[in-house]
């Protein structure tokens, strides 16, 4: 079935895959500028979509979850069947690409207004003004 | 040997080496192009899971939408990240 | 950057050797096995004529399971997107981006002028096949609708705002096309239980095919072609929505920072 190689290539993809969203963690608590907050979210975001559609593959041979013929009979659907990647979790992080992309450009005017209405974008110095 | 397991294997240390250098860079335009490096080798990833749909989301917005929005930002604020 | 790229390739083997740790204790589990009981089901019904009840007529899995399978998630999230826009235009409240009217001769040099004016319509026509085309291949409505939102930022960056202005792309027309598309969705959605209270029959809300005791439903073919039913109707206004929306956000972004303190200054205090 799987080999001892493919077993190590496939561990390799998932913990470097966990390394990067705990570099992007540090980069979202550590580093006080706004900016490089931003940088480190959407980092974040995408390596948590990834983790989910890694949930939903299959072995190789596999094909995506589209039919190529338009009129199907009951072989053909059988087929795609016992070959199609999971479609599920490829539409949830369709939903969640949108929401978190809405949700970070909102940030982005507000970090703009932040800059407005303080002169600064370090969060250790908008800590000490009172507005 | 998959070639699939391979190249997937591949792309995620790229990212991963892309990901530390952009969030330890302190000039921000550099740190917002190594974003969009760590974006690239992501679509390459997510091309070999399958899914051809995320693909087609994925790349406008985190290689075009995100980094003009964040240029346009770093233009009216400031620039270097102060430590 | 020498001290930082020696760190960064520590931590890739760094990586590498605790894979090889883990597969020497057998693997961190079992190495994708099949696929479960509902995945099976979805996969089974996504285009099926012997099946008429139950099937959503449309050969791409993940847009019959974003349009029609869940349709209701994807009815919030547009909703979530909807009030993020909102948002950011509420923050620019009196702030018009029809002031600063400078004559021609902005913009970057004419070759990429010229560059561009070829790459835009090769850009639009792409975005719109990938939009009518969702419910046979890849593609859809966000998919579309993000591709189509690069032309208006390109076209601020390389010939200058007032270009946009010029063609008479303003914040409310952006607006009104994006509402107009966000009614397309809410009458896609509620006109399956308009046609059956006139006629007297059940239907439910963002129903797609028949159903076994809903016998109003979109037809799934036009003449000879494919068209999904309530699909492509969901997938056009969606485009709609989501590239104008993209629209506001750039034009707001790209006026002049002295522009907007001289238009805000009545509310920024001293700092």
């Amino acid at each position: 079935m799987s080999t001892e190689l493919d077993v190590f290539l496939a561990n390799t993809a998932l913990i470097s895959l966990i390394a990067i969203i705990g570099v992007s963690l540090y980069g979202i608590l550590a580093r006080p500028n706004i900016i490089k907050k931003i940088i480190a979210l959407t980092i974040f975001t995408d390596a948590a979509n990834l983790l989910a559609i890694l949930v939903g593959f299959r072995r190789p041979p596999s094909i995506p979850p589209v039919l190529l013929d338009l009129q199907p009979g009951p072989t053909e659907i059988t087929r795609f069947v016992a070959t199609a990647v999971d479609p599920l979790p490829q539409a949830l992080v369709l939903t969640a690409i949108v929401i978190g992309m809405a949700v970070n450009l909102l940030i982005i005017f507000i970090a703009l207004q932040l800059y407005r209405l303080y002169g600064t974008l370090d969060v250790r110095k908008v800590r000490r003004l009172r507005g | 040997m998959e070639v699939t397991y391979l190249l997937l294997a591949i792309a995620m240390l790229f990212a991963l080496i892309a990901t530390y250098l952009a969030i330890v860079e302190r000039n921000l335009v550099k740190a917002v192009v190594l974003s969009a490096v760590q974006s690239v080798a992501f679509t390459l990833a997510l091309y070999l899971l399958r899914a051809p749909d995320i693909v087609l989301v994925y790349l406008p917005i985190t290689v075009g939408i995100y980094p003009a929005a964040i240029l346009f930002l770093i233009k009216k604020t400031e620039e270097v990240e102060e430590l | 950057m020498k001290k930082e790229l020696l760190i960064a390739t520590s931590l890739a083997i760094t990586v590498v050797i605790l894979a090889y740790i883990a597969t020497l204790g057998g693997g961190l589990g079992p190495l994708f096995s099949d696929l479960r009981p509902l995945a099976e089901v979805f996969l089974g019904t996504t285009l099926n004529p012997e099946k008429r009840f139950f099937t959503a007529m449309s050969p791409e899995g993940v847009t019959a399971i974003v349009w029609d399978y869940r349709g209701l998630d994807t009815l919030f999230e547009t909703a979530v997107f909807y009030l993020a826009i909102i948002g950011a235009v509420a923050i620019y409240r009196d702030i018009s981006e029809k002031v600063g009217f400078k004559g021609g001769g902005l913009g970057l040099s004419k070759i990429v002028k010229v560059v561009t004016k070829l790459l835009i319509p090769i850009n639009i026509a792409i975005a719109i096949s990938i939009a009518l085309h969702g419910h046979l291949t890849p593609g859809g409505g966000f998919q579309a609708g993000a591709a189509m939102a690069v032309v208006p930022m390109i076209l601020i960056v390389v010939f200058s705002r007032y270009f946009l202005l010029g063609l008479k792309l303003s914040k409310s027309l952006a607006l009104a096309f994006r509402s107009i598309g966000l009614a397309g969705i809410a009458l896609t959605v509620f006109l399956p239980i308009i046609m059956a209270l006139l006629s007297g029959f059940n239907a439910y809300i963002m129903q797609n095919q028949v159903k076994a005791n809903a016998p109003v439903g979109f037809p799934a073919y036009v003449g000879n072609v494919l068209i999904s039913g309530s699909l492509i109707l969901y997938n056009v206004f969606e485009f709609l929505a989501v590239t104008f929306g993209f629209s506001i956000l750039f034009l707001l972004l790209s006026i002049e920072e002295d522009l907007v303190k001289e238009q805000m200054r009545g509310e920024v205090g001293e700092h």
